[in-house]
């Protein structure tokens, strides 16, 4: 049994909105991420993906906040810890996050090697910066970047250069797990091959230990990660092997997602997101039953009763539905 | 430093080419006038007040200088000659003193009037604004909607206020002129103490307006800065939010630099009409008595004086700005 | 659309500008309906009448019927409005200086020392010390008070035409009133009068009407050039975007009133109306309205949606008006509203600079600012001649700040609170 990295327990947090109202955007999530693996996150826009992420730091700021759970980073349980210790012990050094908008994530108006020293001096205000220097020129030689970007502002870089820098930036503290939220989504084609590449190179050089990829891009999620989680309304509704997610979906979700990537023009890729009919329920106030019920082609009376708990069918797999395996199979088969 | 250099001469360009646009529109504009040219300004004011022969005189005078009966082209050399001499004219209701003169002597006032009164407001507002972004709740709720009525309120209202309050009502200040109506300026002390005590209601009633409209500016960028994604990302790398506080300011104050360079040609105008509520021997009182006495060269001298003024202003201000934004040097690089 | 301004309603900062911005509308179209007064006819002879009701006095004396009311109070406020505090001090010196011991006198006992008044007071006595003016004032008060303790009425005499010989006509008692509906001239003047005599408040609603329509001819001038050059600058690019975008700049750094003063100089005061000066400020405020335009449009231009209408094959005015308009219409509105309160002060700022529309047929708010800091309003302490109007003013741009507040709020979710 490999080391388990980053463990999740139960983990749910909300957003206080401003007229005072709870939107549980992640319900209730367990997961499991060994060292050397990567786990792929994937779902409708809304469905909380970069909630799940923040809310893994461990680090809560207005309007998020935790509610229960536990989170565990190479044995450390790092929640319920004092804000000032997660933020001195935690961030950066544990876990790091490329947030989805990376383009925009660096200070315009400071240079990168300052925003470096910044970030290495909050962690420890002795270090010299000699020393922050030769660190950050080290790791960007190993990521390939061209050291000169140190001493440049973000304007002076293109987008995908961009990216690449934030992506050194944020395992400069060798992290035990990277979260890269779309990381790639705003890219043309080669910075996008480039920013994958580079990510999975991050293990192989002993940067990080494990990985989440968030993205929209299922085909992009198979070749990238090993294990695929899929999300609906704040909930896990999925969880297996790359594979297996991509070519036997179980989840009615899952397969109504899966089945709409194989779209032929590259221009229409908006379209998949209107590819499952309806909307997802609003999470100030989720139905009682199955979340998915409303919009699932095989929905049936008893699904909208009672909460379907997560079935785990072995292999790490799971999926949140009360229709057999082979049931959903069979419709699949029928169905399509 | 290269990139600099390229943003300074730029501005410097920019700088020239208003410059002349603001020439050509000052002397243009009042001969664009269908049916009215400034021969017909002259010519009207020349009979409407010929009761002298003297006055006559002047008018006579300011036409041949600038043959004002002439093709357009023809005046506008002989008006560039002249100005080139520092040749305006005389000024035809403080004959004969000329208009250079007559200007020159208010222009002190109304510089050192106006630009600490913009500079102070522009800080002070800055600062309430920064604060009521990064506070929200009580103080922000209070500040803002004062900040919305001050700023609203014209430049004149506010002098008329402050005046009518603790000039005419608390008499802690005098209510009129730039220094006692019985002393002559000179550099004494009594004649000092009496320009500081004079200067305070002008100067409060600009800077007071000032501080609303940038208080809401700064306010409103610092929110935005706020919520950018740097600073999620720079606090999920770790750094301390003081820390994170000062780079959001300090990027929310730029912006507010060039709005402040956008905004002093505004500013400029309603200070202006603030001089003329407290009869300040500055620019705008001279504007109203040209306007009164039908001064055509001095109207034309002084509005000539004041874009040049705020042109400069702006000037300076960007340049300034170039230095303290490191991205204009970035983006001018290459 | 619709939806977007659902959303404003929403908004408490533009429901307050809104409401007050519509009661002053109401005030201004109603009261002329109603109070048809001449806003500029001259009724009052001097200056700075202060607000009140005016009731004939002519009138009074000859009123249908006298009503007789004993109240007990009547002679005590009468001394007082005659005698006050200062005047009895006054009086007191004089006697004091006179040689009554001081011990004797009560400056609280308004009957006792009216009768020391009585019994010592000599106009041509000389006082040692006393200045002319002091014993000027003394008579003065002298006349003021005589007769005051008596409970006599007075009488009403009138003039025999042919011997000029005065006849007594009736008396009027100290206890004789009229019933101020009885008396058929009566006069409110809420705001009093101005320095020519007329009345202020009926011209300061005229004048914020006229202003209002000033800002709004200003407006709508400016946002059309706004617009229109915004969209050309930010749609067609290229060389017709530079060109805009140089104008654009220098009117931006050149201070807008130093335009303003130019022309309406150059204007004469004769050419001068209300709508030439709402013209002249609409043609010199324009350049926000471009500059966000543009801004606005460039931003706009490569969508998808534009792209596919281009595609299609749509014209450029068809792109503009169905693709790109709606999309601005909330900036254009912001603007429009910003312009409307900008073009007010404008006008004031320019009447007080003594350039504003002619004087002779309507008044404006700035007109008003204008004639009454010639007359010196302000320093002489006669506030209704120009507190109302600032506060007008103030309104009307904190109305519409408010509004467009309340919109950008509305638009821009990350100024939410
Ligand atoms: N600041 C907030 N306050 C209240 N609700 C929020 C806030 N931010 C997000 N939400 C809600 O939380 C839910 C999850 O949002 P989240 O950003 O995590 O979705 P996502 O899966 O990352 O979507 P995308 O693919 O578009 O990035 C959404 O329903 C959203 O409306
Ligand atoms: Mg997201």
């Amino acid at each position: 049994m490999a080391n388990v990295v980053l463990e999740v327990k139960d983990l749910t947090t909300k957003y206080i909105t401003r007229f005072r109202e709870d939107v549980y955007a992640v319900d209730h999530v367990s997961l499991k991420v060994e060292e050397g693996k990567s786990l792929g996150i994937a779902g409708e826009s809304g469905c909380g993906k970069s909630t799940l992420a923040l809310s893994l730091m461990g680090y809560y700021f207005p309007p998020l906040y935790y509610t229960s759970g536990e989170i565990i980073i190479d044995g450390k349980v790092i929640s319920g810890m004092k804000p000032d210790d997660v933020r001195k012990s935690v961030l950066g050094t544990e876990i790091a996050y490329i947030p989805q908008a990376a383009m925009n994530a660096l200070n315009p108006t400071r240079k990168i090697i300052n925003f470096i020293e910044d970030v290495i001096l909050a962690h420890d205000p002795t270090e010299n910066k000699k020393f922050i220097y030769d660190l950050a020129r080290a790791s960007f030689e190993i990521l390939g970047l061209p050291p000169e970007v140190l001493q440049k502002y973000p304007v002076e870089l293109s987008g995908g250069m961009k990216q690449r820098t934030v992506i050194a930036v944020s395992v400069i503290l060798r992290p035990k797990v990277l979260i890269a939220d779309e990381p790639s989504s705003a890219l043309d084609v080669t910075s996008q091959k480039m920013v994958i590449k580079m990510l999975r190179s991050l293990m192989d050089t002993g940067f990080i230990k494990a990985m989440i990829f968030i993205t929209h891009e299922l085909p992009l999620l198979y070749n990238v990660t090993d294990d695929i989680m899929v999300m609906y309304a704040g909930q896990i509704v999925e969880q297996a092997a790359a594979r297996e997610a991509v070519f036997d979906p179980l989840h009615p979700y899952s397969k109504g997602l899966m089945g709409s990537i194989i779209v032929p023009e590259a221009g229409l890729r908006d379209v998949k997101l209107a590819a499952i009919p309806g909307v997802p329920p609003n999470l100030k106030k989720p139905p009682a039953g199955c979340r998915f019920a409303e919009r699932c082609k095989y929905v049936r009376a008893e699904c909208k009763v009672t909460a379907v708990p997560l079935y785990a069918v072995g292999n790490g797999r799971a999926y949140r539905c009360i229709l057999a395996e082979q049931v959903l199979r069979e419709a699949y088969a029928h169905g399509q | 430093m290269k990139g600099y250099r390229k943003y300074f001469l730029n501005k410097l360009g920019w700088f020239a080419i208003t410059f002349v646009f603001a020439f050509l529109l000052n002397f243009i504009l009042p001969r664009l006038m269908p049916g009215d040219p400034v021969a017909a300004i002259v010519a009207r004011q020349a009979q409407g007040m010929s009761n002298s022969s003297g006055v006559q005189a002047i008018y006579q005078q300011y036409t041949e200088l600038f043959g004002t009966d002439k093709p357009l082209l023809e005046q506008f050399f002989l008006y560039v000659r002249n100005a080139l001499q520092g040749n305006f004219g005389f000024s035809f209701s403080q004959y004969p003193r000329t208009v250079t003169s007559v200007v020159g002597s208010a222009i002190w006032w109304t510089v050192v009037l106006q630009f600490p009164a913009i500079i102070v407001g522009w800080i002070i507002g800055n600062m309430l604004g920064a604060l009521a972004a990064y506070i929200r709740g009580g103080f922000d709720k209070v500040l803002m909607p004062v900040a919305i009525f001050v700023s609203n309120f014209p430049a004149f209202g506010m002098a008329i206020f402050l005046l009518v309050i603790f000039g005419v009502g608390a008499k802690w200040f005098p209510t009129s002129g730039g220094y006692g109506f019985d002393l002559i300026p000179s550099f004494t002390p009594k004649f000092l103490w009496s320009a500081i005590v004079h200067y305070q209601l002008p100067f409060w009633s600009l800077v007071l307006i000032a501080i609303g409209g940038q208080a809401i500016g700064m306010r409103s960028m610092s929110i935005y800065e706020l919520n950018a994604d740097y600073v999620k990302y720079s606090r999920f790398m770790g750094i301390k939010d003081r820390k994170i506080v000062g780079y959001v300011f300090r990027n929310a104050m730029l912006p507010q630099i060039t709005g402040l360079a956008l905004a002093i040609g505004t500013m400029v105008g309603g200070a202006l009409i603030a001089e003329i509520v407290f009869s300040y021997p500055g620019l705008g009182t001279i504007m109203l008595s040209a306007v009164m006495g039908r001064d055509y060269p001095l109207i034309s001298f002084a509005t000539l004086i004041i874009t040049i003024m705020a042109l400069l202003a702006n000037f300076i201000i960007e340049i300034l700005y170039g230095f303290i934004d490191p991205r204009i040097k970035a983006t001018q690089a290459d | 659309m619709q939806y977007s301004l659902r959303q404003a309603f929403r908004s408490g900062k533009f429901v307050t500008g809104f409401a007050l911005f519509a009661a002053m509308l109401v005030i201004v179209i109603v009261y002329p309906l109603i109070i048809t007064y001449p806003p500029l006819q001259i009724i009052a002879q001097g200056t700075f009448f202060p607000p009140g009701i005016y009731v004939s006095t002519y009138d009074s004396v000859n009123a249908p019927t006298t009503y007789t009311l004993n109240l007990d109070d009547a002679a005590a406020k009468r001394i007082a409005s005659k005698l006050k505090a200062e005047d009895r001090t006054a009086m007191k010196e004089w006697l004091v200086a006179a040689g009554i011991p001081e011990s004797e006198i009560d400056a609280a006992d308004t009957a006792k020392l009216l009768a020391q008044w009585e019994a010592n007071y000599d106009p041509k006595k000389q006082v040692a010390g006393m200045t002319f003016a002091r014993s000027r004032y003394f008579q003065r008060v002298n006349t003021s008070i005589s007769g005051l303790l008596s409970s006599e009425g007075a009488i009403l005499a009138t003039k025999a035409p042919d011997t000029g010989a005065l006849q007594q006509a009736g008396t009027v008692k100290q206890t004789d009133y009229v019933n101020v509906s009885e008396i058929p001239n009566v006069r409110l003047l809420p705001l009093g009068t101005d320095n020519f005599g007329r009345d202020v408040l009926t011209e300061l609603i005229r004048a914020a009407g006229v202003s209002l329509e000033i800002g709004l001819v200003a407006g709508i001038i400016a946002t059309l050039i706004g617009l229109t050059l915004g969209l050309l600058a930010g749609y067609v690019g290229g060389v017709v975007d530079d060109v805009i975008v140089f104008i654009t700049n220098l009117f931006t750094v050149i201070p807008g009133l130093v335009l303003l003063i130019l022309i309406s100089f150059s204007l004469g005061q004769d050419k001068r109306g209300p709508v030439t000066i709402a013209a002249v400020i609409g043609l010199t405020y324009w350049v926000w309205t471009a500059r966000s335009v543009r801004a606005q449009v460039i931003s706009l231009r490569n969508r998808d949606h534009v792209n596919l209408s281009k595609l299609s094959g749509h014209s450029i005015p068809h792109i503009i008006i169905n693709d790109i308009l709606p999309y601005i219409a909330s900036y254009v509105i912001m603007a429009f509203i910003l312009q409307i309160s900008s073009a007010i002060l404008a006008e004031a700022s320019l009447s007080i600079l003594g350039l504003g529309p002619r004087t002779t047929d309507v008044p404006t708010l700035g007109l008003m600012m204008n004639w009454a800091m010639i007359y010196q309003a302000h320093l002489l302490q006669k506030w209704w001649a120009y507190l109302p109007v600032l506060v007008t003013i103030a309104m009307i741009t904190f109305s519409m700040n408010l509004m467009i507040t309340g919109l950008d709020q509305v638009f821009n979710p990350a100024l939410r609170d």
